[in-house]
């Protein structure tokens, strides 16, 4: 099964289609609302910012996963309640979309770690809403993960044996400062809790060799490869993959611990096809690494 | 009198050539215009309007020569990080092989038919999907 672990859902019907949640991320984004309507449409989801066009059904968004040969889409919403007043994509939008196709999507949830009501917002979704895991934004959202205040968020995600997505390294983003996301911030809730499966999205570029020791370190520490390139593709997974990383590196101590996750899988694809790897590297890398962090691995 | 028609397509690949003579000849026969001219233009930047003949030999060997003067992998100056997209930019090969195939086609009207060769149809080109896409259709004429 090919599973690409990281997707923002902001061009789905389900979310796209309201004025009140556009015109909200056209806040969040400080981009003009007729900036983002001549955005290209996020087809496949963009970066959290992107609005896309308000497609109205899934068929080019499946014929593109089929294309590419996806099977699953984790996808993943984003609360500001605290910071904003609202969310970038629901978790009530999540489930939705889930509802819609659940033969293709696996749906996150997202809490504000600042709200008074995050234990039970996040209780919700995961015991109510069936949601899988558990996505972050430390700059966005303006908290260190070593922060005390984060440890009941992360037992909840224990009692339900639910694995977490943070965002980690770059975020182009507005107000969105980086050195929250510094992956070695993870580093003490990695030892805090041993069961606890973490991903340090985008290689945590630009501190990919930081990200490299961390899963190195611990068993339970993953990362995911939706890094932005600033070339095309191939020649920043290239880069990434054999010269960020020693040319060993991922096939020799890695190859357990990266997942194919892309953003948005137009043209990402093409460089991670472009690496040279052994047939069984490759199929963790492009689902049975997710497998295992997302607790679906059959034994 | 001028009548613009709007057709809608999705893309199942990353190139493609898909046919739109019929959608073209029903938009004149719809217009009600028996002679002028009839354009069909693409309203994208990664695609082209393209008139040849419809042979599925034919059309492997336009993929091939597009792909031998715009390579989907080269060094291209547009593979960069674009702030307002959230992304980079990598689809410089879509943007040169639309320059080179051109973002429409023109037939005239007469006697209420398009009059074109026997060996010519239209196919929009498809050089960035898989995409939802659009092309008017403008008929103008009396």
């Amino acid at each position: 099964m090919v599973i690409d672990v990281h997707v923002h859902p902001t061009g789905y019907p389900q979310v796209a289609q309201d004025p009140e949640s556009r015109a909200f991320r056209d806040r969040v984004y400080q981009r003009r609302t007729e900036d983002a309507l001549s955005a290209p449409i996020a087809m496949t989801g963009k970066p959290s910012g992107g609005n896309g066009g308000g497609n109205k059904n899934f068929d080019v968004l499946f014929t593109r996963m089929d294309h590419e040969g996806i099977d699953r889409f984790v996808l993943l919403p984003l609360d500001l309640t605290t910071r904003y007043g609202g969310w970038i994509v629901s978790n009530d939008e999540i489930e939705q979309i889930v509802a819609a196709a659940p033969d293709r999507f696996i749906g996150f949830a997202s809490v504000d770690p600042y709200r008074p009501d995050a234990l039970e917002v996040l209780e919700h979704a995961f015991k109510d809403q069936k949601l899988a895991g558990l996505k972050l934004h430390p700059s966005k959202q303006a908290f260190y993960p070593d922060d005390p205040m984060m440890e009941p968020i992360y037992k909840k995600c224990l009692e339900y044996n639910k694995p977490i997505m943070f965002h980690s390294g770059m975020s182009c983003e507005p107000d969105c400062l980086v050195k929250y996301a510094r992956p070695v911030h993870v580093e003490e809730v990695a030892v805090k809790y041993p069961e606890l499966r973490i991903c340090l999205a985008h290689f945590g570029w630009p501190w990919a060799t930081e990200t490299a020791m961390l899963c190195l370190k611990y068993p339970n520490i993953y990362t995911d490869t939706a890094a932005v390139p600033m070339d095309s593709p191939e020649v920043f997974f290239r880069h990434i993959f054999t010269r960020e990383w020693g040319p060993t590196w991922f096939e020799h101590n890695f190859a357990d611990k990266v997942m194919y996750g892309s953003n948005s899988p137009r043209n990402h694809t093409h460089g991670i096809e472009k690496l040279e790897m052994r047939p069984d590297t490759r199929a963790k890398l492009m689902g049975g690494n997710a497998l295992k962090w997302l607790g679906m691995e059959v034994k | 009198m001028v009548k613009t028609t709007t057709i809608e397509l999705i893309s199942k690949k990353e190139f493609e050539l898909i046919r739109i003579t019929k959608d073209i000849l029903k938009a004149v026969e719809e217009s009600g215009i028996q002679n002028g001219v009839v354009f069909a233009i693409t309203a994208h930047t990664t695609t082209g309007i393209l008139v040849n003949e419809s042979l599925a030999c034919l059309e492997v060997d336009i993929e091939k020569k597009l792909e031998e003067l715009v390579p989907t992998f080269d060094s291209y100056n547009h593979n960069h990080f674009l702030p307002s997209y959230g992304a980079i930019g990598c689809n410089a090969p879509g943007h040169l092989k639309s320059m080179l195939c051109g973002n429409h086609a023109v037939f005239p009207i007469v006697d209420g038919h398009v009059v074109c060769g026997n060996a010519q149809d239209v196919y929009f080109g498809e050089f960035d999907g898989i995409q939802r896409r659009k092309v008017y259709i403008t008929v103008m004429g009396e």
